[in-house]
């Protein structure tokens, strides 16, 4: 018997019940959908993350004070600092592989202007920081080596302490107080928004030796410390870069061969992976629990496919009786199932498309289907339709002749 | 001398049920000959629908040996069997049995479908054996659209679209008031004429004599057998 009227067949037995088939359908509807519309969000939440670690600059190298076993390291006073100026600029004038470095210390301050005040933190930096972060001014320009050589009482202000300190005025050639300590703006930085560990647009940008000299407080006798080393290697070069900061930072240190790290050392690279691995058990979290939905739908079909073989074991014993075999009968049970939940499965890629662009467009927040998912969602559902089909078709196939034909 | 198209040989067909065994069918033996018009009665668990099934391969026997056109039917596969009931044998049943979702051509068809014969061809000699029955109008309607005798002419039609050596009929005229029953009968007269052996089972002792050769069942055994005319088309 030719598998059109196969079809044919599965399909007269669909249409001769609606309104279930319809409820059928419309589990897998909404099963597939959500799979679609969840791997969506977890795949904007993948592809945002990278945008944000990418916005943070390439080629990045952090290096950080501390060792990396104990996360938390006292800077109790009397300890000498791990990390230092000097290191930094050591780093830029012996690493080869290194093109530019911004090392940083930064601590919280009132700051005032007028009537206006707010807490925020002040990031002592170098020339450099606007190049490596890709971070510009907007208005007037970053601090430069002049600045740095004479420790000039200059600012740049990013664009949360503008709107702070300077709500209806320009704020380039005005002066502001940093813990009683009078700068001049010299600039206002562009918006830049947050990235996952500061609001970047909460800062003021002071030379770091102006810093070292007014604010931090740090005695020159140990060293200056820096709680941060931002280097930017040469294109390509980022595996040499690290492994020079490295050797560099141990020689400086002292430290030999079996010791560990007093630095820990990490690169942009790290951090896109981390990003990557937490967004994708993201990700996995939510297929699985489209994927519990899509089960339920699944059931459904088999719980549906149950019943209309039970209701129907009349006609199977007549459709025997006339000559039909056991892969006839077991092909038009296992084909409704599929059709029902092919259906399913296509209404509800349809769905899950639609659903996807709304959440682009409505809440915000990037939805990327792709054609994998697209792909999965309709394979899934035939497999669901095969699955579950296959159960009900056998009972049905294998009923007795005569006993079915004798059923009310 | 025609050729027996059915030959039962001591066939028994045994029911567990609970601590004694119940024989539906005890030690049967029985022969049809090829163009015959049997009628088969006696009363209600006699085992006259346990045999109609053994005959049509609906069923199987406990013991014994069937030949269906000199074939042992004994080894076969159940997809044999549904092979042998869609091309050899036409099933017509009291309760009419057409599926209720489809229409009346579409009924008729369904033999052809599972024969594998194509839509076209289908469509053809489904219209011509509903013409035969006398069908010519209404045969796109539902079967609850239709009359007792219009459903039973749709059965008939059904059970013999697949051009069946043998037509098994389960009490055909049990659901049907006497002038419709008639009309029906003529039909099997009719069918018999073209050579199609028809083996009928009845209470009705008027229907029985239409037949060439009626035989009498009690407790599975065959009490009578008589033949009351020739052979119509000997
Ligand atoms: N599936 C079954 N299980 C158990 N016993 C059965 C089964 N089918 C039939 N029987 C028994 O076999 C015997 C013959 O039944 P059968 O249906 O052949 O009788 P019948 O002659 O057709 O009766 P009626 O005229 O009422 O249709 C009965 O005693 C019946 O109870
Ligand atoms: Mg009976």
């Amino acid at each position: 018997m030719g598998f059109r009227a196969l079809v044919v067949i599965a399909w007269q037995g669909i249409l001769s019940n609606k309104l279930r088939s319809s409820l059928t359908v419309l589990g897998i509807v909404i099963g597939i959908a959500s799979v679609i519309t969840l791997m969506g969000i977890g795949e904007g939440a993948k592809k945002e993350a990278e945008k944000q670690v990418q916005s943070l600059g390439v080629n990045l190298i952090y290096v950080r004070p501390g060792a990396a076993s104990n996360a938390s390291i006292s800077q109790g006073q009397g300890t000498a600092p791990t990390l230092t100026y000097e290191d930094a600029k050591a780093v830029k004038e012996t690493c080869p592989s290194v093109d530019e470095v911004a090392a940083q210390y930064q601590s919280s301050y009132q700051v005032q202007h007028g009537e206006y005040n707010t807490s925020t933190t002040v990031l002592g930096t170098e020339p450099a920081y606007p190049e490596v972060r890709n971070f510009h001014p907007v208005n007037g320009r970053f601090f430069n080596a002049d600045d740095m050589k004479d420790c000039a009482r200059v600012c740049a202000i990013g664009d949360t302490v503008k709107e702070d300190l300077f709500p209806d005025e320009s704020a380039v050639g005005k002066q502001i107080l940093i813990r009683g300590e009078l700068f001049d703006v010299i600039g206002v930085m562009e918006k830049k928004g947050a990235n996952q560990m500061t609001d970047m647009d909460d800062q003021i940008f002071i030379p770091i030796t102006t810093g070292y000299s007014t604010l931090f407080g740090l005695n020159t006798v140990t060293g200056q410390a820096v709680k941060m080393v931002l280097a930017r290697a040469k294109d390509g070069q980022d595996l040499q870069a690290q492994f020079q900061i490295t050797n560099l930072l141990r020689l400086r240190h002292g430290i030999k061969s079996p010791d560990q790290d007093d630095f820990q050392i990490r690169t942009q690279m790290d951090i896109m992976q981390t990003a990557q691995s937490i967004t994708g058990v993201f990700s996995l979290l939510l297929g699985a629990t489209a994927g519990i939905s899509l089960l339920v739908g699944g059931i459904g079909i088999m719980n549906i496919m149950l019943v209309s073989v039970s209701e129907r074991t009349r006609e199977i014993g007549i459709r025997k009786a006339i000559g039909a075999k056991f892969k006839d009968i077991l092909w038009q049970f296992v084909l409704e199932a599929i059709i029902l939940s092919l259906t399913g499965g296509l209404l509800g890629i349809a769905l899950g498309m639609l659903g996807s662009d709304w959440i682009g467009r409505f809440a915000n927040w990037t939805c990327i289907v792709t054609p994998f998912s697209i792909f999965l969602a309709f394979a899934v559902s035939l497999a669901i339709g095969l699955f579950f089909g296959i159960y009900p078709a056998r009972k049905a196939a294998l009923l007795d002749p005569i006993v079915a034909l004798r059923t009310e | 001398m025609a050729e027996n198209v059915v030959q039962l040989e001591d066939i028994s067909r045994v029911y567990e049920m609970g601590e004694e065994p119940l024989y539906a069918l005890k030690k049967l033996t029985l022969s049809i000959e090829d163009g015959d018009y049997v009628a088969i009665m006696g009363t209600s668990g006699s085992g006259k629908s346990t045999l109609m099934n053994l005959i049509g391969c609906l069923d199987r026997a406990t013991e014994g040996r069937y030949l269906l056109n000199q074939k042992d039917v004994f080894d076969l596969t159940d997809d044999e069997l549904a092979e042998i009931r869609n091309s050899t044998i036409g099933f017509v049943f009291q309760q009419f049995n057409l599926l209720s979702s489809m229409t009346a051509i579409e009924n008729v068809m369904l033999p052809l479908v599972y024969a594998g014969v194509d839509k076209e061809q289908r469509t053809l000699r489904a219209q011509f054996v509903l013409q035969q029955v006398g069908l010519d109008q209404r045969i796109y309607h539902r079967p609850n659209q239709l009359s007792g005798g219009q459903q039973q002419r749709v059965s008939i039609a059904r059970a013999i679209v697949n051009k069946p050596r043998i037509l098994l009929a389960d009490e055909p005229t049990g659901a049907l008031d006497s002038h419709t029953a008639t009309e029906i009968l003529e039909l099997f007269d009719d069918l018999v004429e073209q050579g199609i052996t028809v083996i009928l089972v009845t209470h009705d002792g008027e229907v029985a004599n239409r037949a060439s050769r009626i035989v009498r069942m009690r407790d599975g055994q065959i009490t009578s057998d008589s033949r009351i005319r020739s052979k119509k088309n000997a």
